[in-house]
């Protein structure tokens, strides 16, 4: 299968410009700097680029909507903030294949006229950031950023900025607001940030994976993108499987593989021979699937008929054996921990529904909780300033739907059915 | 005692504040500097920050108490952040932080009483095909086993 | 101007307009919280959600602006429950403090539960988050943390109004808690509006702690009587006794917000009155009656106009004092006592501070008003020098100080006048050193109008009758012309002003009618 992104991983060096050129580095920068703009944006969108962070929404189309009038200045922010549990892709790109960022971040910049970019990357990946701040000292010595990229007469500046510890900051409000030296509470919209962005300016943010396939579409063409995947998700994308597989590892796959393929042809299946008992198909804000409902294809329009979505591509297997009561108890307390606390329905919402669970867990559930979860699940979904809220509702709601008896018995002998353990 | 930053850390931040149009987008970059300076986000330093940037301390207490990664309070000199979520639950990360927890004499939260170790569970580290994970001050410690934990925990200075 | 729809209602309303404000403008109540019209919207309580036609999930109607064709509703079934669902999250920690909480009678949470509330508490009480209670933030606040509800109203006022964010946000999740930075208390003048825009108790006035519930409380509309600004104030009273300010909405004035020392100057209405006449005499001071007060003030007059003169009395009219009454004061001095001595002075001791907001140098409520009609600062320099040299023989002074002297020079320079009358709502140097003492109504025991710095005139209204033995100074002005001889006949401050409006050229065409409540700008004031 072609690989995008993840052809030279395996080379230490790839991440020095050096050896990022011997393998045909910044040359799709070279071809895109000729390139009239509209035809780089055009070939975007033909390539069916759907977001690779999680909300999957149409790279292209998020480009045109930026204003038309040039008078203000642009930003572009690349989302590194990679939070979501399960996820763990974007850790490899910067890694390993900085330059491909970079290249796809000059690409992306020149194409929607912008000068200055910023990279917003967790705080907790300090090697990361290392690696990524000495790939931009290596491309601006060689002419790839700064001023006059290859001279072009076209000028960018990007910047590294550190995160400090916050899931929510993934969120592109919030993530513009930490980048502005504030509280990562997502903005009510509208304005959207094409329109008011961070510094008020006209701003777009892509995610790392997203903007790194661009130098492909590029060289190869949006079609040529378009036909690696299935139709209205084109590409590949970065699947990482987690949990108790054989192999567990980020897949470079197409949009269209069976997930039933990712979990026993590519991560080896379960292991010790164990029963798959549960899947989290696309980082845990994703509704849980249960061993029938594997056989779907990992895009967007075939996950959403069964009610889930391929999200951040963060496939998290789930053993025979395992509580699921215990399993959702460990999600409710991370979305209490990280809801930033702007509003009534999240703040609230999330801190009950991790009590509630916690008590069930340790035996001390009462009857009518899960009403109560699923209830105050109704309270909070929709109804909220950003999609944290929503995110901490569906597994919440799937988890209970799908493994009814477990919870229900779990609360009745009031203990443990696997033991209170993994 | 006053807080300042070294030369060094007032060079960083002048670079730093070069790269944005708006001089609050340094305060997270700033508030990075002052843990690296003074060890931890102590009062002094949210006081000096506030001033180095021309914000009020309430305003820097607002950023430095949001994120997890200030700490407000000193830590020991290692600190030990286990990631509990789910994939590195799934593979055994409470019986990890069950066994550093009893090895070192501390509960998730405190501190051993020489100052060495922090103990702290954290979310989602973002490593989960190498679960179970856990961050030593900066670095990634993954794949870990009871046997590499000792091992790590042992041969520190 | 688009057209929208809502609850089956046609309404226009100007471009720009969010539902919320639109549905505020034609009787439609939206609850909220986070909302407040002079600060930026945050959208955090999401109590304002409502039903938009082609969008799928609720949106909230203070951030919605008003299209044309919208269609919107907020009496539906979904609505009701999203409101009574974020109302109950919203309730999840929050303390009972009712009884003890000021907040109680005029409490955003209170007010709401009782409307689409009305549920029984699913959240066990031990899994309450805990807070800091009682903190003494500065200013005139007390924090309660546990009782915040985290609209952000507060940060934002700090933010956008008084510039000095000395509160934020601090930690995360349902553990956010607003507060100050320690050590660092809150330092700027207007942090009673706090208190004001704080829907709940979490920010309460420490002036106003504990003194009393709000529903025995009745207001007045009236102007802060603190400085030339004259922002206008509800002054909220029990019996006779003021309990405190509340800003009232004028947008050209003073917006929804008042000052921290315009906020405690009720307190001059009910300490240290002047409520009986006194006459003093051979260095005896006698309680007297009106009547005889009022004789005595006249008879004085009259035997030193006729023994020495027009130029022998003197009148210091006060800036405190309405434009009703300061007509008849010039009235009195021009046609009755025909002297040339009269005029008044802005000064006052003490603080003299002034701000680019509301805060004014001029801590007199009326000098505008009494420059427009007729007084001085010329007049008050000559009938000082005409004191200073002996020629004063009868002086009627209005108000409780004399410019910015002391005590002991007021007594000084009073030392001179062998008969000093004075009228007057508070005791001090004035009082203390004049041979009569008349006592005046307060602000809040008397209608009539004051014009601010920038020529507005607004009125201000009782709340009760005078206390004690005051009278309105109306009623003392024309009853000492009329036993002097000038056969006035008044019928309450309305009448003044009709006449005072007839006769005086920036005041024309006006009436207590065209005031309404937001006043109006005199002419040549521009």
């Amino acid at each position: 299968m072609e690989t995008v992104l993840t052809t030279h991983f395996a080379d230490e060096q790839y991440r020095h410009v050096d050896t990022y050129l011997r393998f045909g580095g910044y040359a799709a920068l070279r071809k895109a700097l000729s390139m009239p703009k509209e035809q780089i944006v055009e070939e975007v969108k033909k390539a069916n680029l759907r977001g690779r962070g999680g909300a999957g929404f149409p790279a292209g189309v998020k480009w045109g909507f930026l204003p038309k009038d040039l008078s203000r200045p642009r930003v572009l922010v690349i989302n590194a903030d990679e939070g979501e549990p399960g996820t763990f892709k974007d850790r490899q790109i910067m890694a390993r294949a900085p330059h491909l960022l970079l290249e796809g971040i000059a690409i992306s910049s020149y194409a929607m006229t912008i000068h200055v970019s910023y990279i917003y990357i967790r705080g907790e990946f300090v090697r990361e950031a290392k690696i990524v701040e000495e790939a931009v000292a290596e491309a601006y010595a060689k002419g790839f950023l700064g001023k006059n990229l290859l001279g072009s007469g076209f000028d960018l500046d990007v910047t590294v900025h550190r995160g400090a510890g916050a899931y929510i900051c993934g969120e592109e409000t919030s993530l513009i607001n930490s980048l502005e030296g504030k509280r990562g509470w997502p903005r009510i919209k509208p304005p959207f940030p094409a329109s008011v962005g961070a510094f008020g300016l006209p701003t777009i943010v892509n995610n790392v994976e997203t903007i790194a396939d661009v130098p492909w579409i590029v060289t190869h063409g949006g079609e040529k993108f378009a036909s690696l995947g299935v139709e209205k998700n084109g590409g590949t994308r970065l699947i990482g499987v987690s949990g108790p597989v054989n192999r567990p590892g980020v897949y470079e796959l197409s949009a269209g593989v069976l997930l039933r393929e990712v979990i026993y042809t590519h991560a080896g299946g379960l292991k010790d021979g164990k029963a798959l008992k549960a899947v989290i198909p696309g980082g845990s804000s994703t509704p849980v699937l249960r061993p029938d409902e594997i056989d779907v294809t990992f895009d967007i329009e075939s996950m959403g008929k069964i009610g889930t979505m391929p999200g951040s591509g963060g496939v998290i297997v789930i053993a025979e054996g395992t509580c699921m009561v215990r399993a959702l108890s460990v999600l409710m307390k991370f979305y209490a921990h990280e809801s930033c606390g702007q509003c009534t329905p999240c703040r609230e919402g999330t801190g009950w529904l991790a009590k509630i669970m916690g008590r069930i867990e340790n035996g001390q559930g009462r009857e009518g909780d899960l009403e109560l979860v699923l209830d105050v699940c109704d309270n909070m979904m929709g109804r909220t300033i950003c999609p944290l809220a929503d995110a901490a509702v569906m597994p919440a709601q799937s988890f209970i739907w799908k493994f009814r008896e477990e919870f229900d018995r779990h609360i009745q002998d009031q203990k443990c059915p696997f033991g209170n353990k993994f | 005692m006053s807080a300042a930053f070294s030369d060094t850390a007032r060079r960083e931040l002048e670079a730093i504040l070069s790269r944005y149009p708006d001089k609050e987008a340094a305060i997270l970059p700033a508030l990075h500097l002052a843990q690296r300076e003074f060890g931890y986000v102590s009062d002094e330093a949210i006081v000096y920050v506030a001033g180095l940037l021309g914000f009020t301390p309430a305003r820097i207490e607002g950023v430095a108490t949001f994120y997890t990664m200030y700490n407000r309070k000193p830590v020991g000199k290692y600190h030990l952040q286990i990631c509990r979520n789910i994939s590195c639950s799934l593979m055994g990360a409470e019986h990890l932080i069950e066994h550093v927890s009893k090895k070192l004499g501390i509960r998730p939260g405190k501190t051993t009483p020489d100052g060495k170790f922090t103990l702290s569970e954290v979310e989602c580290l973002g490593s989960c095909g190498t679960a179970p994970v856990l961050q030593l001050n900066d670095d990634y410690h993954e794949n870990l086993t009871e046997e590499k934990i000792d091992a790590l925990l042992d041969r520190l200075p | 101007m688009p057209t929208f729809l809502i609850n089956g209602v046609v309404a226009e309303v100007p471009e720009g307009m969010t539902i919320l404000e639109a549905a505020k403008r034609i009787g439609i109540e939206i609850p909220h919280y986070c909302y407040h019209p002079k600060l930026s919207i945050a959208g955090n309580c999401r109590m304002c959600l409502v039903e938009v036609e082609k969008f799928p999930k609720l949106q909230i109607s203070c951030n919605t602006v008003v299209t044309e064709g919208m269609v919107v509703r907020t009496d539906t079934e979904k609505v009701k429950n999203a409101v009574t669902g974020v109302l109950e999250l919203m309730l999840l920690h929050h303390p009972i403090d009712c009884p003890i909480c000021d907040q109680a009678g005029e409490c955003g949470l209170q007010n709401y539960y009782m409307k689409y509330g009305l549920h029984k508490s699913r959240y066990a009480l031990e899994d309450k988050v805990h807070k800091k209670k009682v903190q003494d933030i500065g200013g005139q606040i007390v924090l309660d943390a546990e009782r915040c509800i985290l609209c952000s109203r507060c940060v934002r006022f700090l933010q956008e109004v008084t510039g000095t964010c000395e509160m934020e946000f601090f930690s995360r999740g349902d553990h956010s808690e607003i507060s100050i930075f320690p050590g660092r208390p809150l330092g700027n003048n207007y942090t009673g509006n706090l208190a004001d825009i704080c829907p709940v108790g979490a920010l309460t006035n420490k002036d106003f702690r504990f003194k009393c519930r709000v529903w025995f409380l009745k207001s007045a509309d009236s102007i802060c009587p603190g400085c030339a600004n004259g922002c206008n104030i509800h002054a909220d009273f029990k019996g006779d006794i003021l309990y405190r300010f509340r800003p009232r909405q004028n947008d050209a004035v003073n917006q929804t917000w008042l000052c921290d020392f315009g906020r405690l100057e009720y307190k001059k209405a009910n300490e240290d009155r002047l409520l009986t006449p006194v006459i003093r005499e051979g260095g005896q001071s006698i309680a007297a009656a009106w009547d005889a007060a009022l004789f005595a003030t006249a008879l004085k007059f009259r035997e030193a106009v006729e023994a020495h003169g027009p130029e022998s009395a003197a009148v210091i009219a006060s800036p405190q004092s309405s434009n009703e009454e300061l007509f008849l004061v010039r009235k009195l001095a021009k046609e009755v006592l025909r002297t040339p001595n009269f005029g008044f002075t802005s000064r006052t001791p003490g603080d003299r501070a002034s701000d680019d907001f509301l805060i004014k140098a001029d801590k007199n409520p009326n000098s505008k008003g009494a420059q427009l009609l007729g007084f001085t600062e010329e007049g008050f320099d000559r009938t000082f020098q005409a004191i200073s040299d002996g020629k004063i023989r009868a002086l009627l002074v209005f108000g409780n100080v004399l410019a910015d002297f002391t005590e002991g020079e007021t007594g000084r320079l009073l030392s001179n006048v062998p008969f000093v009358a004075h009228v007057g709502t508070n005791n001090g140097a004035l009082s203390r050193a004049a041979h009569a003492v008349l006592p005046s109504a307060s602000f809040a025991e008397r209608g009539g109008t004051f014009t601010n710095f920038a020529g507005r005139v607004q009125q201000f209204r009782p709340g009760f009758p005078p206390r004690g033995k005051a009278k309105n100074d109306i009623e003392i002005v024309a009853e000492l012309a009329n036993r002097l001889g000038a056969g006035w006949s008044f019928a309450g401050e309305a009448s003044v002003f009709q006449a005072l409006s007839a006769s005086e050229a920036p005041f024309a065409g006006m009436s207590y009618e065209s005031l309404g409540t937001l006043g109006q700008v005199a002419g040549g004031s521009e």
